[in-house]
């Protein structure tokens, strides 16, 4: 295996490149969020996250916690994740990053906008030395729910859901 | 007097930091056997991922998963243990203690009942706020305390069932059902390959029960037939680790059968546990 190694902001270009099945490393600025946050997130104007710091062009948004016990990736089927999917790749996420199976509709959704799926193991440990810093972007009241801004070294991933291809479907017709 | 609780507290501890943090031999054999038999790149590299993290976590006592669980203890006490209230109180100070020390996740919802189902008040700050539901209590031989903790993640709770089974009294009705259920868990659950739980008896209460008791004293490394025909019928849905494809969905079955009712109905209660558990870990004390 040889992972493609992307860094945020990433270009739609890049996205492009892709395929389901390439394993990945991602590096950069990325935000970590997840049930609690990621609706107030899809209800804010740009201009309302901008003034916090945030910019969704060419992100990448890990559907974790971030606590004392580290980072690790949640189910992203859960309803209040997967309905941020699609108004969130809309904005210019261009990796959405988690865990599990996603709908057709996702499927599409993701498609149509030029996003992706990867999802990872539950490596908190293994993710330690990776996670160079964390802060609070938005929301600190949800705790270690809230939108968290992270500076990561080479996550490891393999891409689920790309160009309206899914390999959890690649699986079931095999199956 | 009785057993001291003080050592029931510190050996309590120790063991849910034990079960937070490592894999029991059990699941590193359950792990070396699917390496064995998988051909499939992502595959690899999912169960290798699983087995690098499990190392780095033993090593520095990290938490395997940030998800650190839902405390659980099954307690077994001695007919002759000189046990009591004192000593209950010292194993929930235990987890307490070990989630500190682990450290837990900070994941208890603040709030009276309704604020806390609509999770409107916040998160407590504070590992320790994690409480544990009820224990399970069984009485053993013996003078001594053995307490087993385990630490039940949200994602494979997802997707847990219990559920009545119409069995027309022929065991592969119910071995059929159970797999259904498994192959539909593990095509939706990230977190695979799994370990699959399964506890069959005559009420809800007890069909979970038995289920919680086979994440607890199941063995990995032996597997009864039963339990290979459950594995063989969910791997050949072909879901493979974190749903990427592959033979290996499923590690192993851990199966616990209760006495059973005269009925045509069964009641099962299925839970198809993450890559890294059953994250559990007993001491025993006397």
């Amino acid at each position: 295996m040889n992972p493609v190694r992307v860094e945020t902001p990433i270009s739609p270009e890049a996205i492009a490149g892709l395929h389901v099945g390439d394993f990945l490393e991602i590096s950069g600025v990325i935000y970590a969020g997840r049930d609690a946050v990621l609706p107030k997130i899809v209800a804010m104007s740009d201009a309302e996250l901008a003034a916090r710091g945030i910019h969704l062009e060419g992100s990448v948004i890990f559907h974790t916690a971030v606590s004392v016990a580290g980072v690790g990736p949640t189910t992203s089927s859960k309803l209040e994740i997967e309905e941020s999917i699609a108004p969130l790749s809309a904005r210019g996420v261009r990796i959405h990053l988690g865990k599990g199976r996603l709908k057709a509709d996702t499927v599409q959704a993701l498609h149509a906008h030029g996003s992706l799926f990867a999802v990872t193991t539950p490596s908190t440990a293994l993710l330690t030395d990776r996670i160079l810093s964390t802060e609070v972007a938005a929301f600190p009241e949800l705790g270690m729910e809230a939108l968290y801004r992270v500076r990561v070294d080479r996550i490891p991933a393999v891409v689920a859901i790309l160009h309206g291809n899914s390999i959890f479907e690649q699986q079931t017709q095999r199956g | 007097m009785g057993i001291s609780s003080e050592k029931i507290r510190e050996a309590t501890a120790e063991a849910l930091v034990r079960a937070g943090s490592s894999f029991t031999p059990g699941l590193r054999a359950a792990y070396a056997r699917a390496l064995e038999v998988e051909t499939d790149e992502r595959s690899l590299w999912a169960m290798r991922q699983f087995l690098e993290n499990a190392d780095v976590a033993e090593r520095r006592t990290l938490p395997l998963c940030d998800d650190t669980g839902i405390p659980h203890v099954l307690l077994e006490v001695g007919e002759f243990a000189e046990f009591g209230g004192a000593q209950l109180g010292a194993i929930t100070e235990g987890i307490a203690e070990g989630l500190r020390r682990l450290p837990g996740r900070p994941m208890a919802v603040l709030g009276d009942e309704l604020q806390r189902i609509e999770q409107s008040q916040g998160l407590s700050l504070h590992s320790e706020d994690v409480i544990p539901p009820a224990f399970s209590v069984k009485r053993i031989p013996g003078d001594r305390v053995r307490i087993t903790v385990l630490l039940l993640g949200g994602g494979p709770e997802i997707r847990a069932k219990t559920y009545r089974i119409f069995h027309k009294h022929r065991m592969e009705t119910v071995v059929d059902e159970v797999a259904q259920w498994g192959i539909e868990a593990v095509r939706e659950l990230g977190c695979t390959p799994a370990v699959v739980a399964v506890g069959l008896g005559r009420t809800h209460f007890e069909a979970t029960s038995l289920m919680l008791e086979a994440m607890a004293r199941g063995d990995l490394e032996r597997q009864t037939p039963l339990e290979l025909q459950i594995t063989e019928k969910i791997n050949a849905g072909g879901s493979g680790p974190l749903g990427l494809g592959g033979r290996v969905s499923v590690l192993a079955t851990l199966v616990n059968i209760g006495p059973q009712r005269a009925s045509g109905v069964r009641i099962a209660s299925v839970r198809t546990c993450c890559g890294i558990e059953p994250r559990r870990a007993t001491v025993e004390v006397g």
